[in-house]
C-alpha cells in the first residue's frame, strides 16, 4: 500500500445526474438556513437594492412588519443554494426560472429549507452530454409556510454519455 | 417618521406608463468578492463559482458567476427606480439567463413596463416589468419578468 495520502485517496463525489432526475422524485434539501439581519442587510446594499424595507428597521416597522425584513431576491438565491448539490451541483448552467412567486414576507431570525420535486427531463440536442431537467421547488419557513415557490430548469450531465 | 421623505418622488404607481422603457444610471463591476460572498452566504455548493483552480481547465477558463447573483444583481441596479417605493415583491417569470456574467465583469440594467394593474388593497398598484442585463460589450446577457406591489402616490405621499 502506497504511504501517499494521494494515492489511497478516494473522491467523495457529491451531486447527481441526468439518470438520477426520474420525473416525480421528490427531494428534501440539505442543512436549512437561518437569515441574519446582517446578511440580508449586507446583500441588499451590495445588489443596490435601495429599497428601504430592507435596511432601515424604523421604515419596515411603519410598514407594518416586526422590523428589517429580508430581501427577496436573498430568499430566492438561498432556497435555490440550498439544492444545488441535489439538483445540479453535478451539472451544467441554470437556464432559466418560471412562475416564481412569494408567498409571505420572511424576517431575520427565520430559517428556511427547500424541497424539489422533478416536473420534466429531456437530452438535450444542441448541448452533447447535457440534458434539461425541470424541476419544482419549494420553500419553507419554520413553521412548515410555504414562502416561496418557482420552476428552474438546467442543462444537466449525462452519467452515460450518448454517442 | 415620515416615511415619504425617505424615497423618490417619481416611482410611484402613477409615474409608470405602459411601454416605458428606462436605462437605469450606474452599472456595477460585480467583484470575485461580492460574488463568491452572495454564492456561499446562500448556500451553492457548486464549485465552478468558487473555484478558480478547477475552472482554469474548463471551457470558460475561469470561475463562472452564479445566475442567482446575475438575477439579483441587476434587479437591484434596477431597484431605485423600480422597487424603492415598492410594498411587496410579488414574483418573477421568464427568467433567462443568456449568456455569462464572470467574476469582474460589469452589469448594467434596462427595465420596461409590460403591465399596471390595480391591486386589492387601494393604496397601491401592481406594475409587472421587464428587466434586461447587458454586460461591458453591450451582450444581452440577462431578461426577466418581475411583479411588484408599489404604492399609489395619492395614499402615501404625504405619509
Amino acid at each position: 500500500m502506497s504511504d501517499d495520502f494521494r494515492a489511497r485517496a478516494r473522491l467523495v463525489p457529491k451531486g447527481n445526474r441526468y439518470e438520477d432526475f426520474e420525473p416525480g422524485r421528490v427531494f428534501k434539501h440539505h442543512w436549512g438556513r437561518t437569515l441574519t439581519e446582517s446578511e440580508s442587510t449586507l446583500f441588499s446594499t451590495l445588489t443596490l437594492h435601495f429599497n428601504p424595507h430592507y435596511f432601515n428597521a424604523a421604515y419596515a416597522r411603519v410598514h407594518g412588519h416586526p422590523g428589517i425584513v429580508a430581501n427577496p431576491l436573498l430568499v430566492f438565491t438561498t432556497v435555490f443554494g440550498l439544492t444545488v448539490e441535489d439538483l445540479s451541483e453535478g451539472g451544467g448552467p441554470f437556464l432559466g426560472v418560471n412562475q416564481l412567486t412569494y408567498h409571505l414576507p420572511v424576517y431575520p431570525g427565520d430559517s428556511l429549507r427547500a424541497e424539489s420535486i422533478v416536473l420534466d427531463r429531456r437530452v438535450s440536442d444542441s448541448h452533447k452530454g447535457f440534458g434539461i431537467v425541470t424541476w419544482h421547488t419549494r420553500g419553507f419557513n419554520q413553521r412548515e409556510e410555504e414562502v416561496i415557490d418557482f420552476k428552474r430548469t438546467n442543462l444537466v450531465r449525462l452519467r452515460n454519455q450518448q454517442s | 417618521m415620515k416615511v415619504s421623505e425617505l424615497t423618490g418622488r417619481h416611482n410611484y404607481f402613477e409615474d409608470f406608463t405602459v411601454g416605458d422603457v428606462m436605462k437605469h444610471a450606474r452599472g456595477k463591476t460585480v467583484e470575485p468578492m461580492e460574488q463568491v460572498w452572495i454564492t456561499n452566504v446562500t448556500m451553492n455548493t457548486a464549485e465552478a463559482h468558487f473555484n478558480e483552480h478547477l475552472t482554469q481547465s474548463m471551457p470558460y477558463g475561469r470561475r463562472l458567476g452564479f445566475g442567482g447573483v446575475t438575477i439579483s444583481m441587476c434587479i437591484g441596479l434596477a431597484a431605485e427606480d423600480t422597487a424603492e417605493n415598492a410594498l411587496m415583491e410579488l414574483g418573477m417569470d421568464k427568467i433567462r439567463l443568456k449568456g455569462p456574467l464572470h467574476h469582474g465583469d460589469t452589469l448594467y440594467c434596462y427595465s420596461e413596463v409590460l403591465e399596471t394593474t390595480d391591486a386589492k388593497q387601494p393604496d397601491a398598484g401592481i406594475v409587472r416589468f421587464k428587466h434586461y442585463g447587458v454586460n461591458q460589450d453591450d451582450k444581452h446577457i440577462f431578461e426577466g419578468e418581475r411583479t411588484v406591489l408599489i404604492k399609489r402616490r395619492s395614499h402615501w405621499g404625504d405619509k
